[in-house]
């Protein structure tokens, strides 16, 4: 066994993957965080809000209120760094690192995508994504032809996991019995021309595509590692996520998934696209890249880079399967919810206000939600019970300082999941600043009564 | 095998760029004309419900005039008469807090109470002052002319017979001037803009249908349920503040203003939500049988008739309550917070299980999902 690994760390492959990998990550990076700037969401999300919700764990995450358009400034260009291959390693780390320090600064706009972007960049870290075609190899003025096989395979498996289990969270009687949400969503897109006025308002188009949905996560790992299917595979692809990409607002999501994908492809297909490249830049600076090749390789596999990643992945696999810890509806408590790939499982809205007792004599007041939160954050706090408890304690602790003593504060929340009424969602009896955040089960989520 | 894709890739994007996001007018076949909805809301509701409220504040212009030339009680009683009209026939209008009326604060100006009768004072004597500054919002409007008329001191008459006589009579002429001004932009850009707005039918956040259903979920929680109910309930405050209801000086002379404005607001609220128009004579599409057509169910019953049946709870509850609200806070507030309560069901009903089945893009924040 051990020796079989020994045998397929030492596996070698052409580098052009990587290369036609590092470029399409670098420049959509590039795209995506000057399209974020260029919306003022910087400020809309990281600036104006006076209270920032925080992950489990990070609540020492500072917040850099006008310094962190610096701190985008410093993704945009480690992203061009990327892109170009100049001092990659560096690069790539930095990269990661402030791009995770953005995310873990607000929660309220967590995205699946964002963290795939956090974990991706981490394995890239560990990646000779710079072998070929690279400003670095200018200067060393060497061209890594060759790069071990497992480079190019830990990327395959990242991309079979995120797959497999968005495909596995659609199998819940929700999405395939009730086709929810689609059902709701799809109607509501009416004004896409062509099919938004009759497609989107059939119910079996709604059961079609969700099965299909479903389907299409679970198999498509398996298409695109298969030879013979491969090219059909990224057909799906690039089709899936254009579609999804017009129905719903979901950024450059769709194009990081369509761009990885190519990763599967053998090194024929990157290599045309290199010199595509190639060709482009001869043309505007009549430069020819032309150095070196040298085939060895002194991109060794040491038993530090190899530990990390195969810790990396154990946690990958294990990360979406935590919620069998919580018993109840995943989607309605949402504990082990997020970091597993589980995209477009809900149509969620929640209206939850905060009554304030004075313990002593009983008084009390509800909080207007406006004076501490930004709509936005209002609506995301409203149907998360973690979002609930950490605002609860921001309220407590907001309120002693103005004074207020022997207080307690109780949660008057509803929520409504696909298509079900609304119903209570926290008990309103727990004064929730007894009640720390932790990883054991919240018991003051109340159950989910399903019909 | 590059060339295939990048072909695809272009067909693709082609397919993709005609997704654009123009609001086109549109017979939609899926069963539901949300054109005839927006129209049957601004025609037969929206622009009537201001063609009154013009005619109110006309009329009241002209007590005002009256009043002006000849101050005496009956001038008084027929000018505060005029104003409680208009204060009845701004509850029709007051939860369209769009285009225009948005643009100039119209609501906060005509209806920010409780005034602030310093503020007030400081204008008058100043002879200084922007209706169009923030800071000036609660001494104009309604509220303000509540003020002038009810409660600027112990003799009304004398206030405008007085040592201070001409300031006061042109500070209360100034306001509601000032409410004729405004009300008449408003009604110009309905009447100029009227096919514009009804054909904006889109599912986007600057869409004509969705800013008009945000705009009517936020009145109903706001201009209604804390306004009216909540703040001087005390739900937001701890201890009650019966001196924050609407019409307070008003409501003293007569003991019932404020419940009677709450209860003509609530007939707004169920006209536009079941689309009934504005004279009662003729039942068109509301959100309700939007709801019906999506086959929106709450416990195996139709939302919109649940809706409907919280909104007839209210107001029974409403109705139940003493006719002095301020009385009936003062002696009795835990019936006014189980009336706040009825009012809050609905509130849950409008904001979760509608928002959740007409899927509306709320101008949160355009950010992307997941």
């Amino acid at each position: 066994m051990i020796n079989k690994i020994k045998r397929y760390l030492d596996i070698h492959t052409d580098s052009s993957p990587l290369a036609v990998f590092r470029i399409g990550f670098g420049l959509l990076m590039l795209y995506s965080m000057i399209r974020f700037w260029g919306k003022g969401w910087i400020d809309k999300v990281y600036i104006q809000p006076k209270f920032h919700f925080k992950y489990y764990g990070f609540e020492w995450i500072q917040d850099l209120g006008e310094y962190t358009y610096i701190l985008f400034a410093i993704c945009i260009v480690c992203a061009i760094l990327i892109t170009i291959g100049y001092k990659y390693q560096l690069s790539i780390a930095v990269f990661f690192l402030s791009f995770t320090y953005i995310e873990l600064l607000e929660k309220t706009i967590y995205l699946n995508h964002y963290y795939f972007i956090s974990i991706l960049s981490f394995l890239l870290i560990f990646l000779p994504l710079n072998s070929s075609f690279s400003v670095d190899n200018l200067i060393k003025k060497e061209n890594k032809i060759q790069v071990p096989r497992w480079t190019i395979d830990s990327l395959k498996l990242l991309l079979v996991i995120v797959y497999f289990y968005a495909g596995l969270a659609k199998i819940n009687s929700d999405w395939l019995l009730n086709a929810m949400p689609l059902k709701i969503w799809l109607p509501s897109k009416y004004d896409i021309p062509i099919i938004g006025e009759n497609l989107m308002q059939k119910e079996w188009v709604h059961y079609l595509m969700s099965w299909g949905g479903m389907l299409y996560d679970l198999t498509i790992p398996f298409l695109l590692i298969i030879k013979r299917t491969r090219l059909f595979g990224f057909v799906l692809v690039v089709i899936f996520h254009l579609f999804t990409r017009i129905l719903f607002p979901i950024g450059v999501f769709p194009y990081i998934m369509i761009i990885s994908a190519l990763i599967f492809f053998d090194s024929s297909l990157h290599d045309k696209i290199i010199n595509f490249i190639k060709k482009i830049i001869s043309y505007f600076t009549n430069r020819k890249y032309n150095i070196r090749s040298i085939q060895a390789v002194n991109f060794k596999a040491n038993k530090f880079k190899i530990s990390c990643l195969t810790i990396f992945f154990i946690l990958q696999i294990i990360i979406p399967i935590r919620h069998f810890m919580y018993d109840g509806n995943l989607l309605w408590h949402e504990q082990g919810y997020r970091f597993s790939w589980r995209v477009m499982l809900m149509e969620k809205i929640g209206y939850t206000t905060f009554k304030m007792v004075n313990k002593e004599n009983g008084e009390y007041f509800y909080i207007n939600n406006e004076d501490h939160l930004t709509s936005y954050q209002q609506k995301q706090m409203s149907f998360q019970a973690d979002f609930i408890l950490e605002y609860a304690h921001y309220l407590g602790e907001t309120y002693k300082e103005l004074g207020y003593e022997k207080i307690e504060i109780f949660a008057d929340s509803y929520v409504a999941l696909n298509g079900r009424a609304s119903q209570r969602y926290i008990d309103p009896e727990v004064n929730l600043l007894h009640e720390k955040e932790s990883f054991k089960n919240k018991s003051w989520i109340l159950p989910l009564k399903d019909e | 095998m590059l060339k295939k894709i990048s072909t695809l890739v272009i067909i693709l994007s082609l397919i993709y760029g005609c997704g654009g996001e123009g609001e086109i007018q549109n017979n939609y076949n899926d069963g539901f004309d949300r054109f005839e909805l927006l129209t049957n809301l601004t025609d037969n509701i929206i622009i009537p419900a201001y063609a009154n409220f013009q005619l109110e504040i006309l009329e009241l212009e002209n007590a005002k005039e009256n009043f002006i030339s000849n101050i005496n009680q009956t001038s008084l009683d027929l000018l505060r008469e005029k104003w409680l009209d208009a204060y009845l026939a701004w509850q029709h209008v007051e939860m369209f807090d769009i285009n225009k009326a948005e643009e100039i604060d119209y609501r906060r100006k005509m209806n920010a109470y409780p005034c602030n009768v310093t503020r007030i004072n400081l204008n008058i004597s100043s002879q200084e002052y922007d209706f169009n500054n923030s800071n000036y919002y609660s001494s104009q409007g309604f509220p303000a002319l509540d003020y002038m008329l009810n409660g600027i001191q112990q003799d009304i008459l004398e206030a405008y017979t007085g040592l201070n006589g001409t300031q006061n009579l042109d500070y209360l002429s100034n306001l509601i001037n000032q409410i004729v001004v405004n009300t008449e932009d408003i009604i110009n850009e309905w009447n100029a803009d009227r096919d514009i707005f009804i054909s904006s039918t889109s599912n986007t956040a600057t869409s004509s249908l969705n800013k008009i259903t945000n705009d009517f979920i936020f009145y109903y929680e706001k201009g209604f349920r804390a306004n009216k109910f909540g703040i001087p309930a005390g739900v937001f405050s701890g201890s009650p503040l019966p001196e924050n209801i609407e019409a307070y000086y008003h409501n003293i002379l007569t003991g019932n203003t404020s419940q009677i404005l709450s209860l003509e607001a609530l007939q707004a609220v169920k006209k536009f939500f079941s689309g009934i128009s504005f004279d009662n004579s003729y039942q068109g599409l509301g959100l309700s049988d939007y709801l019906l057509h999506l086959d929106a169910l709450n416990n195996n019953e139709n939302l919109g008739d649940v809706i409907s049946t919280t909104f007839e709870q209210a107001e029974t509850s409403i109705s139940d309550l003493d006719d002095d609200l301020m009385n009936q806070i003062n002696t009795n507030n835990y019936d006014m917070l189980v009336t706040y309560d009825k009012i809050q069901a609905g509130v849950v009903l409008l904001k979760v299980d509608m928002l959740g089945f007409l899927s509306i893009d709320v101008d949160y924040l355009d950010a992307d999902g997941d």
